[in-house]
């Protein structure tokens, strides 16, 4: 419980930082391929990735995550609902996870 | 009775889709942005002045070289300036007695709503301002800025906010005309990245870099006369029908901070 309410005040920082912070910055102002860098979907992305693969939290890291994007921004590709970014971020998470459960065998180390 | 872990699953993503398009068919998800944006538009409202300061103090450091050139060119160019001042103030007082005779003032031209941008869009050019139905905006409001700039109009109106989407979003796309020896009229396109285009010029017309673009009232969108921008580069091709510029805009989001919404024109 600690760890989800820890995961929703993290990211609800994390996109109001980038849509109200960031913006300003040059850097920034869509130089990368036209997009400016998702912060969420980078940490996401990221916590998916070196999460436990057995562990199922990154689903609900990706659930926060969109829900945030789905709130904070309009149309995307022209599409504007509240599930589309969730939808993205879930199907991102489960295709990481898919990836490292089947062909990737990473070393964990159990607590003595 | 033990369910299947791939049942489970199934009807998990089965009633997340039902929840979702209960959601997105009801009005409720706009509510729900509205409360998302009214608790986190005192954090968004500081987080937006302290990045504006931030930026503009690190944009000064890095150009501390320019700006020694720069003033020099400006300590020259102002001995010029305050010769034609002295004219100018003569012809402001003038003006200012014709204005009131004629009853012109741009408080009248327009009925105002002042509104602060809280946000800018993660995915697209736009951004959220504090104002919504509750202080009578609705959808295709016009969004100026104080020197007459336009910067967009109202996309989605929730009850206390509203988004507003720029000139330079992709979707965006309205009359405009260049104010030149002769009028040029076209469409202004919105590129993303805050970035647009003057598009279907004819092939015949002269237009120069650093022509000043202004909206006509022809698409019935803006009210005539709002300033859009300057040419920035004109490209010209004989196989082509029309001729296209590219227009270096006069909206700015580091000094995206009030903005004015024209509720009547």
């Amino acid at each position: 419980m600690k760890k989800i309410l820890i995961l929703v005040i993290v990211f609800y920082i994390l996109v109001l930082f980038q849509i109200s912070f960031l913006v300003h910055f040059n850097i920034f102002d869509g130089s990368f391929l036209g997009w400016s860098p998702n912060l969420i979907l980078i940490a996401v992305i990221l916590l998916n990735i070196f999460e436990n693969p057995q562990k199922n939290s990154g689903y609900f890291t990706a659930f926060i995550g969109g829900f945030f994007l789905d709130i904070f921004s309009g149309h995307f590709l022209g599409i504007n609902f509240i599930g589309f970014w969730i939808s993205i971020l879930l199907a991102i998470s489960f295709s990481i996870k898919f990836i490292l459960r089947k062909y990737v065998r990473t070393p964990f180390f159990k607590k003595a | 009775m033990k369910l299947s872990p791939k049942l489970k699953i199934g009807i998990i993503v089965v009633l997340l889709i039902a929840f979702f398009v209960v959601l997105n068919l009801t009005a409720i998800s706009k509510g729900i942005k509205n409360f998302f944006y009214l608790i986190s538009s005192p954090i968004q409202k500081t987080l937006w002045r302290l990045s504006n300061n931030l930026s503009d103090f690190l944009e000064a450091i890095s150009n501390i070289n320019k700006l020694k050139k720069e003033t020099e060119e400006t300590r020259l160019q102002n001995q010029e300036l305050l010769k034609e001042l002295v004219t100018l103030k003569e012809i402001r007082e003038e003006n200012k007695i014709l204005r009131e005779a004629l009853d012109l003032g741009l408080e009248k031209e327009f009925k105002l709503q002042i509104a602060q941008v809280i946000s800018k869009d993660i995915s697209e050019d736009s951004l959220i301002i504090d104002k919504g139905s509750k202080e009578g905006i609705e959808e295709g409001l016009p969004v100026i800025s104080q020197q007459k700039v336009l910067w967009g109009r109202i996309s989605e109106v929730y009850p206390n906010f509203s988004r507003v989407m720029l000139i330079s979003n992709k979707e965006s796309s309205f009359d405009a005309k260049i104010v030149n020896e002769e009028e040029i009229q076209g469409v202004v396109k919105g590129k993303g990245n805050l970035k647009i285009i003057f598009d279907l010029i004819p092939q015949e017309k002269e237009i120069e870099e650093g022509n000043l673009l202004i909206t006509t009232s022809l698409g019935g969108i803006y009210p005539e006369g709002l300033l859009i921008g300057l040419v920035k580069t004109i490209k010209k091709s004989d196989i082509e029908p029309w001729q296209q510029a590219e227009i270096q805009p006069f909206f700015d989001l580091s000094e995206a901070e009030i903005l004015f919404i024209i509720i009547e024109w």
